[in-house]
């Protein structure tokens, strides 16, 4: 049941790493997210080096989106205009991501970026979805309509360089998409996610998008940004490891499908209040460590930086 | 086995000091595969011209390719456990296991296992770069190489099958280097090394493995396509099994 990956140059039980990618496709099926920020975690805690994790887990993320993408543009829902801008500003970020990625494991401060920024994104993320779908369930028990508050779009609207986006009905100034886009192109180098869970309440509330093309134009966004991290990963850090994205993709392509189903006979206000659980677990597990006297001081390299 | 094992100690077994000591290996080249999980390799040999009561102490020595490696040290700083203070070593293998009739430090005093560079404590890299003191780091990369296996020493695993000869096995675990390996075999008498012997042993990998690890290396870019290309076709796949079940 063992497999020997190349590239990590470690032999791994197979089947748990399928089951690994099931686990996590399954959760990411049912919530709708790309289960990049879960996996990462779960590889390293299963003793993958975290640099191949990161890099990785990306293809993961590619694989999973790629069928999302596909069902949302059947359905004529994606702004390829919107998507195109952001990823201005996304392979700008991925480069900077990248290249800080690099700088960070010359440091030997690799493990503690990523921990924080997991640990900081993961609670915050957590702790606004936690009150939200807190907040949607009691109204929707009491009866009351959830109230939504506006977001003031002023200053968005007084931004130079606008453009029209037919697609989405908008207006505006290209510059708040190609800063979101550089914002996730970073964060997915470095915390190897696609950073849906940062698009899509960025397009909703920030842009004010249309919710239907959200979901289209964010998997586009993610597909292309993750594909660009995956290659810059490969060439400057020599961290994918081919064999093991083949059998997490492999589960997760299966997983995603099951979870969709499972996902679909929940309620949106009890999916998202799990999803925020689970999402502050995961960030407690790896704030644990961070903070925890780890059993050897002393960790080890391969390799004189 | 019997004949092979006869030939192969006529063929390789050159002694390298009197005729004293002649060794061989079961396999000279370990080849890594998909379904590589580590293996063992027997090293056998025999003592000649022995006279019987004589102490015949025979340690073996399977020494991996060295490879630069740094250690860092982590402190508490605000409440998190942050790498701090690094050291870095040239000259440490990536693999050591030693094998004895007994304990080595019963074998031979200290001195003389720090002579020959027999036993981990005799692991001696140099630190690059000035470090105050890098003690504490070495200690702590020999502590690491073997709580994953990499590096152990085994006193009592060479077994006797006659007054003079003698076998032992060697574990060569899953995260073995790539690379040129040597097996040592020493006979001491008296706390000495009378007889010498080195053999080597290549580990490789062979097939899909060797082929994707140098595409990786040589060739990242088409490397990195692939992959992308691969998660997409996956994805498409799914996506097209998916929607034909609906």
């Amino acid at each position: 049941m063992e497999i020997y990956l190349p590239v990590a140059e470690m032999s791994v039980n197979w089947l748990v790493i399928i089951a690994l990618g099931t686990g996590v496709g399954f959760l990411s099926g049912m919530f709708g997210v790309g289960g990049g920020f879960l996996m990462t975690p779960l590889l390293v805690f299963a003793g993958i080096p975290s640099t191949v994790a990161v890099a990785t887990t990306l293809s993961h993320v590619t694989a999973s989106s790629m069928s999302g993408a596909l069902a949302q543009w059947r359905k004529r829902a994606i702004d390829f205009a919107m998507a195109g801008v952001m990823l201005v500003g996304g392979m700008a970020g991925t480069l900077f991501g990248v290249w800080l990625f690099a700088l960070m494991r010359r440091q030997g401060q690799m493990d503690l970026i990523v921990g924080l920024t997991y640990v900081i994104m993961l609670g915050s993320i957590g702790t606004i979805m936690l009150r939200e779908s807190l907040a949607a369930l009691k109204a929707y028990h009491g009866g009351a309509a959830a109230s939504r508050r506006p977001v003031n779009r002023g200053w968005i609207q007084s931004l130079p360089f606008k453009m029209r986006f037919r697609q989405s009905r908008l207006y505006i100034s290209v510059l708040p998409p190609i800063g979101i886009g550089f914002c996730v192109g970073a964060l997915s180098a470095i915390m190897g996610i696609g950073g849906g869970f940062i698009i899509v309440p960025a397009m909703i509330y920030l842009l004010r998008m249309p919710t239907k093309v959200v979901m289209g134009t964010s998997l586009v966004q993610i597909i292309a940004v993750t594909a660009l991290t995956t290659v810059l990963q490969a060439t400057s850090n020599f961290a994918v490891d081919i064999v093991l994205a083949g059998l997490l993709v492999s589960g997760g392509v299966v997983g995603a499908q099951l979870g969709v189903r499972a996902g679909s006979k929940l309620r949106g206000e009890q999916l998202r209040l799990l999803l925020a659980l689970l999402v502050l677990a995961v960030g407690a597990g790896l704030a644990w460590q961070l903070v925890a006297r780890p059993a050897d001081l002393y960790s080890l390299a391969e390799g004189l930086p | 086995m019997r004949r092979a094992l006869l030939a192969l100690l006529l063929l390789i077994a050159i002694p390298a000091h009197a005729q004293d000591l002649v060794s061989g290996i079961s396999q000279d080249i370990i080849q890594i595969t998909s379904s590589y999980t580590g293996t063992n390799i027997v090293v056998f040999g025999a003592i000649e011209n022995a006279t019987s009561g004589q102490s015949r102490d025979i340690v073996v020595v399977v020494r991996g390719p060295d490879e630069p490696m740094t250690v860092r040290r982590r402190d508490r700083i605000a409440g998190v456990w942050v790498n701090s203070d690094a050291a870095r070593f040239e000259g440490l293998p990536a693999y050591y296991y030693l094998a004895s009739t007994e304990p080595i430090a019963r074998i031979a005093s200290r001195e003389a296992l720090a002579r020959y560079g027999i036993g981990l404590q005799a692991l001696k890299p140099s630190a690059i770069g000035s470090h105050h003191d890098p003690e504490p780091f070495r200690q702590a990369a020999i502590r690491y190489h073997t709580r994953v296996g990499l590096y152990a020493e085994s006193p009592g695993s060479i077994d006797f099958l006659s007054e003079t000869l003698f076998r032992t096995r060697v574990p060569v675990p899953a995260g073995v280097t790539r690379g040129q390996y040597n097996v040592e075999v020493y006979l001491f008498r008296d706390g000495e090394v009378v007889s010498a012997q080195s053999t080597p042993l290549f580990v490789d990998a062979t097939g899909l493995e060797r082929r994707l690890y140098n595409l990786a290396h040589n060739a990242p870019l088409s490397y990195g396509i692939l992959c992308v290309l691969m998660a997409m076709l996956l994805g498409w796949i799914s996506s097209v099994l998916f929607r034909r079940q609906e």
